[in-house]
């Protein structure tokens, strides 16, 4: 994996995200993390419109499924179903634990679903298993911009 | 004199004249539909004129049975809505109030972790009761929120071999049996008709008790079904430190502890939910017991299909 990966959280709770980011705040991954806490937000972050011009589009996203304007299932539908996005992959971490949210997401196109533990431990070692898993393990496909730079190089 | 009034329980309008006759007789009770049309004269008419239209429409009074029946049809309509809300109540709020929850635990956690010894003695001390708090309240709404699933997901009616359903919670609990030393007979149970989900909670819950509040000497733990009518009734008997008879009905009720929670640990949500479970077949459990002896659960449920030879 070139560079440090990029993992875009939403999660309408703020307060999450900051233990998203104090669980990762010491692991060998030193992974860049991102929060915005509405889908709106989030989609502008993944098409790269308004203020996101610039950022650079995530190795992975980190999706809560309680959203205030649009839920977490719509917003999955719709980045599963745009091509430019779909290979992104999308860890629900949700603190629901009713199959009917878990089948939900599967059907929908998550990656994967994991329940927010109610125990800091266990929620530290539940997001570092996460990027462990996406970072030290995975393989991933390659990101549309690292695409653009190779082919620039070729070309030269 | 006489009282008039408008009731509105299925959407049609119900027209009530209440007639009384003097001290100490029964009221008579004018009953009928009102599909809206026009009433005779002002809605402030007197109660003389509305029985002189009554009477003119032949319509008559209603009898006191009937009047009782409807009444009673509409109080169970109450109950049943109420009920309905309350279960819709305890979910919403327990679930809801997870999430919230959540945050003062992990956070409080958070701060004990980064801060334990930075700040005083009193600092430590205090996150610590924060915390413990925070994590008792989260197991508390856990049990409540088990305990309205109970009623609320309305479980299914199905002949169950109630054998099986044993064997699968003496496995389960297997190496909790085995660290109590415990030993467990059972006679070949019957099928009863349940949901199976409900069945395996209620034995769990009724040998895990008799695997908590044991006594000293080797436990015992035995199972037992006979015939009651329609019903199968199993006992549980165990030898343990069994209870007090002014506290045998408490037991039954949500979060009520008879120990300290240094003593046993528990909320105190078991029980309760075997009543509900028990109650939602129209079975029902109690106890026999004596301190120092040992306890006998029993419930009724109503029998399944017997089970098919061979299969067992």
């Amino acid at each position: 994996m070139q560079g440090a990966p990029e993992i875009l959280v939403v999660d309408d709770n703020p307060a999450d995200a900051v233990l998203v980011r104090e669980s990762l705040a010491e692991t060998s991954h030193q992974s860049h993390i991102y929060s915005v806490t509405d889908a709106t937000e989030a989609l502008a972050y993944l098409r790269r419109q308004r203020k996101y011009q610039m950022t650079a589009r995530p190795d992975l996203v980190i999706l809560d499924l309680n959203l205030v304007h649009r839920d977490g299932h719509k917003f999955l539908t719709v980045i599963k179903s745009d091509s430019g996005l779909r290979q992104i992959p999308v860890v629900v971490f949700s603190s629901s634990e009713s199959l009917s949210d878990i089948t939900r997401s599967y059907l929908l196109g998550a990656n994967c679903y994991v329940s927010k533990p109610a125990d800091l431990k266990r929620y530290f070692s539940a997001v570092r298993a996460i990027e462990e898993f996406w970072f030290g393990y995975a393989s991933l496909p390659k990101k549309e911009n690292d695409e653009r730079s190779s082919c620039a190089r070729i070309a030269d | 004199m006489a009282t008039v009034g408008i009731s509105n329980p299925k959407s049609r309008l119900r027209l009530l004249l209440l007639e009384e006759h003097g001290i100490g007789e029964d009221p008579t009770v004018w009953e009928m539909d009102y599909d809206g049309g026009a009433l005779p004269g002002d809605p402030r008419h007197t109660p003389e004129k509305l029985h002189k239209w009554l009477t003119s429409k032949k319509i008559c009074p209603c009898e006191p049975r009937k009047m009782a029946e409807t009444d009673l049809a509409r109080k169970m309509e109450e109950l049943s809505r109420s009920n309905r809300e309350l279960e819709q109540f305890a979910y919403v709020a327990s679930h809801d109030l997870r999430e919230p929850l959540r945050m003062v635990a992990t956070y409080t956690q958070l701060l004990a972790e980064r801060y334990r010894g930075k700040l005083d003695r009193n600092a430590d001390q205090y996150m610590e009761y924060a915390t413990d708090g925070a994590l008792r309240m989260q197991a508390l709404i856990q049990d409540l929120l088990d305990l309205s699933r109970v009623g609320r997901e309305g479980g299914k009616k199905q002949s169950i071999d109630c054998d099986a359903v044993l064997e699968e919670v003496l496995r389960d609990m297997s190496s909790s049996i085995r660290d109590s030393g415990a030993i467990i007979q059972h006679e070949k149970l019957p099928a009863v008709t349940a949901d199976r989900c409900y069945l395996l909670q209620l034995f769990q819950n009724l040998i895990g008790n008799a695997i908590k509040f044991r006594a000293k000497a080797p436990l015992e733990i035995s199972v037992a079904a006979e015939a009651e009518g329609k019903y199968w009734r199993f006992t549980i008997s165990d030898n343990g430190i069994g209870i007090a008879p002014d506290c045998q009905e408490n037991i039954f009720t949500v979060f009520q502890r008879l120990h300290a929670r240094t003593e046993y640990p528990g909320n105190g949500i078991g029980l309760a939910i075997c009543k509900k479970i028990v109650e939602q077949y129209g079975g029902k459990i109690w106890v026999d017991s004596k301190p120092g002896t040992g306890s006998q659960f029993k419930f009724t449920l109503p029998a399944g299909q017997p089970c098919e030879q061979g299969a067992s």
